[in-house]
């Protein structure tokens, strides 16, 4: 067993063992809910609304909400032998590097009919990535980099689903007024279909520690799993179709979604019974010594249109000529002639993966969570991140034990790694999405990331965050990196 | 044969010559906003004209929409003739907010199909759009933001005036080089544009009518290529139609009517090729009352009645709308 999989495995038993004591303690019949839900202090049009007797913030037919984001990176200089070797092209360049993101979004929800609800979601985003977004693996430093753009800003539809909840009885559930979430009660046992395009984030691996990454960490890692090859297309968003059942303290979900037509690109291929991402989730709510807190399983099982780095190495071996730079099918624009290259195995592939998501509050405004995922590492990238295998936990807090009860504060950390046969190909030179120096000597991409948001007028949060990036790209030879950041969001 | 081959081979080059000096005069066309079915904000009324009937406190609607337009671009120079845009699709959702007499409104367009025929005419070369939802899953056309009041007469009223303005904000560029080859969804003018106009409309015992006359602001003048947009517009439009109670209360009503609208470029207002006049033959299916939420279908079947300057061979739009409160 090699030194990397005793930590792997070292890794996943450690989470286990969270997982059953949490998973011990004694069950309540409480659904988790996002603690930054609708604040009734919180400056923003809804409430605007309510509090001059306009709007039922209790019981809406409609609301909406709006943010903007702007996010701005350092990245200093770090050491690296090599960058991009042997015409390779996916290495984070080390000299210094600015990189910012800027979103703006409107949520618009209505009540159709009984249960029913319809949202539409435009988004704008402008932005320059690191590198051209090449050369870190899971921990990429900002996370609204999962959404493809150009510094100049593009418009387009992020969200257009239709909501239909069922219900079958049991307690009191208050839904509060939030972006894509109508206020109104529901009984804690209840069907929620939804349809259309969204993302998968919007139902599945959700946390109410680090329930928005906008207001909380800033690095990748820490929205969801690293190594969860979610369907989607360039900018995240998908079409499909999931169900919710809710069943007091328990909910099973279940999804089928669109992947790409090609690896991390845009366009969408809606032959959904041919190829597709499903996904299955089980969340058990709880209360353990007087706080609330979950715990969720998740598997999921794209059958997607990809490459598997061992079929890449051995169409390499038997014809030197199919290597990466003289491919002409659809790739990454690799010049590497000594390399392996995805584009000649691409055929129908299963990827697989199962992860635990686990939050839990120690006080009323303080809260932990932690998230492990193994997924089987085969095949390239199609859709998120490059890793295979990924953990995180951290801590967040809000202020009001400090009397600035808007502000936010957190500290994490995030690992992630992949699989033997994906170092071997980026040994051999290989690229897929995102990462590729053209040689690599195999390690965990590690993160630690730590924030604080100071909120001014109750609708603006001004954030600083510094990042400590070890081994880019899964590789030891390189980092490590230091990033800081800074962050502007409103929300109105 | 050897002197026949090459007669035969001379005339080939000539051919070929006279092609290559011909395709290489071709400018190529550039793509534009090629859509210019304006539709009523949400709760309007009628398909494209406004029945200015906001009334009450604050209110909301939302519609939902989605039409098909066959051949909105056809160029010809006379001899030649090319559907640039044959098939055209698109969905839409618009949200109006109504205080009063006031009505505030914004709509997103999706293009869900876009497809046509490239090839050249009068010395341009178009390239056809070819995207669908998949290959642009995200897509939102140019927004619309608007704002209409109603100056005069009650909403119910024989005569109501008012006026309307809207903005449109560019969702990209008219068109892109990819791969050394020219591109366009002709989704968009790539230019901010606006909208003035003046509304009228009216209710006379069982019969209602609607009308406008505007100026359309439009930077882009391309007067040169057959088909394109000629700088800013004059608009123009009319509605009528009886209205059938189809419930005991009379609250509910359908209203059926032809809508007849169009637009033509002030350099050159009502030229042939610088005007488009399009039908709708329009029915409705509307709630009327003044309390709680309303429910309106609408279905529209037409096409151009002079089928240049964007107006289609024949078009189809549904659209449904909730009002809550009272638009």
């Amino acid at each position: 067993m090699t030194r990397v999989r005793r930590r792997a495995l070292a890794r996943l038993i450690g989470a286990t063992l969270v997982a059953r004591i949490v998973a011990a303690s004694a069950p309540a019949n409480a659904q988790a809910a996002p603690p930054g839900g609708h604040e009734d202090a919180a400056f923003d049009f809804m409430n605007l609304l309510s509090h001059h007797g306009m709007h039922d913030i209790r019981e809406e037919s409609w609301n909406a909400y709006g943010q903007f984001t702007y996010i701005s990176s350092w990245k200093l200089p770090f050491s690296a032998p090599y960058t991009n070797a042997n015409g390779s092209i996916n290495s984070l360049v080390p000299d210094a590097e600015r990189s910012f993101t800027g979103t703006f979004t409107l949520f618009f929800g209505v009540r159709l009919w009984r249960g029913a609800e319809a949202y539409v979601v435009p988004e704008a985003i402008e932005e320059r990535p690191l590198s051209q977004l090449r050369g870190i693996g899971g921990a990429i430093q900002n996370f609204e980099l999962q959404k493809t753009g150009s510094e100049t800003p593009q418009i387009y539809r992020s969200r257009t689903f239709l909501r239909q909840t069922i219900g079958f009885g049991g307690d009191r559930v208050e839904k509060t007024s939030d972006p894509m979430q109508l206020a109104t009660v529901v009984g804690s046992r209840r069907l929620v279909l939804t349809a259309g395009n969204f993302t998968v984030l919007d139902v599945f691996d959700r946390n109410s520690i680090t329930w928005d990454p906008r207001q909380t960490f800033l690095n990748m890692a820490f929205m969801t799993h690293a190594s969860w090859d979610f369907p989607s297309d360039a900018r995240g968003y998908s079409w499909g179709g999931t169900a919710e059942m809710y069943w007091d303290d328990w909910a099973l979900r279940v999804g089928r979604i669109t992947p790409p037509q090609e690896p991390n690109q845009l366009p969408q291929d809606f032959r959904i019974w041919e190829f597709y991402g499903d996904q299955v989730e089980l969340e058990h709510d709880h209360v353990l010594l007087g706080q609330a807190g979950a715990a969720r399983l998740l598997g999921y099982r794209n059958r997607v249109d990809t490459g598997r780095f061992a079929d890449a190495i051995a169409a390499l071996e038997a014809n030197p000529a199919e290597n990466a730079a003289a491919c002409t099918a659809f790739n990454y624009t690799s010049g590497n002639a000594t390399a392996p290259d995805l584009c000649y195995v691409r055929k129908p592939n299963v990827k697989v993966g199962i992860g635990i998501n686990l939050e839990q509050h120690v006080t009323r405004d303080i809260g932990v969570f932690f998230r492990a995922m193994y997924s089987d590492g085969q095949s390239e990238v199609d859709a998120f991140n490059p890793a295979d295998r990924d953990l995180s936990f951290g801590a967040v807090a809000k202020g009001p034990a400090w009397r600035r009860p808007f502000d936010v504060t957190g500290i994490g950390y995030a690992t992630s790694w992949i699989s033997r046969i994906h170092a071997q190909y980026l040994a051999m030179g290989g690229v897929d999405g995102f990462i590729g120096d053209g040689y690599l000597r195999q390690a965990p991409e590690d993160v630690f990331d730590v924030f604080y948001s100071v909120n001014l007028l109750r609708a603006i949060w001004l954030s600083a965050d510094y990042q400590y990036l070890r081994n880019p790209g899964f590789n030891a030879d390189r980092g490590p990196v230091n990033v800081f950041g800074a962050r502007v969001h409103a929300e109105f | 044969m050897p002197s026949s081959r090459k007669e035969l081979l001379g005339l080939a080059l000539a051919i070929a010559g006279t092609w290559a000096t011909r395709a290489s005069a071709q400018q190529q066309a550039q793509g534009f906003a090629v859509e210019r079915f304006y539709p009523s904000a949400p709760g309007g009324g009628w398909m494209v004209m406004d029945d200015l009937g906001m009334r009450g406190g604050l209110g909301g609607a939302v519609a939902v929409s989605s039409g098909y337009a066959h051949d909105p671009l056809r160029v010809t120079d006379g001899a030649q003739h090319l559907n640039v845009v044959a098939d055209q699709a698109s969905f839409a959702v618009a949200l109006a907010v109504t205080y009063d007499r006031l009505r505030l409104y914004f709509d997103m367009d999706s293009p869900i199909v876009g497809k046509g025929d490239s090839g050249a005419v009068g010395g341009y070369r178009f390239t056809a759009p070819s995207f669908d939802i998949s290959t642009r899953p995200d897509n939102i056309v140019d927004w619309r933001i608007g704002f209409d009041a109603r100056l005069l007469g009650g909403p119910k009223g024989p005569f109501r005036l008012g006026v309307g303005a809207q903005l449109y904000v560019p969702s990209g560029d008219r068109g892109d080089v990819t791969n050394g080859a020219y591109q366009s969804d002709y989704l968009t003018d790539g230019t901010y544009r606006e909208m003035l106009r003046v509304l009228a409309a009216g209710s006379v015992g069982r019969f209602d009518y609607a009308g406008n006359v505007g100026f359309h602001v439009r930077p882009l003048d391309d007067s040169r290529t057959p088909g394109s947009p000629q700088g800013s517009e004059l608009l123009f439009g009319v509605a009528g139609g009886p209205r059938f109670p189809v419930d005991a209360t009379g609250e509910t009503v359908v209203i059926v009517g032809p809508e007849i609208y169009g637009e033509s470029a002030l350099k050159s207002l009502f030229g042939k090729t610088s005007t488009g006049v399009e039908g709708l033959l329009t029915g409705r299916v509307e709630g009327t009352g003044d309390d709680g939420r309303q429910t309106q279908v609408k279905l529209g079947v037409g096409g151009g009645l002079h089928p240049y300057f964007g107006a289609p061979e024949w078009r189809f739009v549904l659209a449904i709308t909730l009002c809550s409160g009272a638009p």
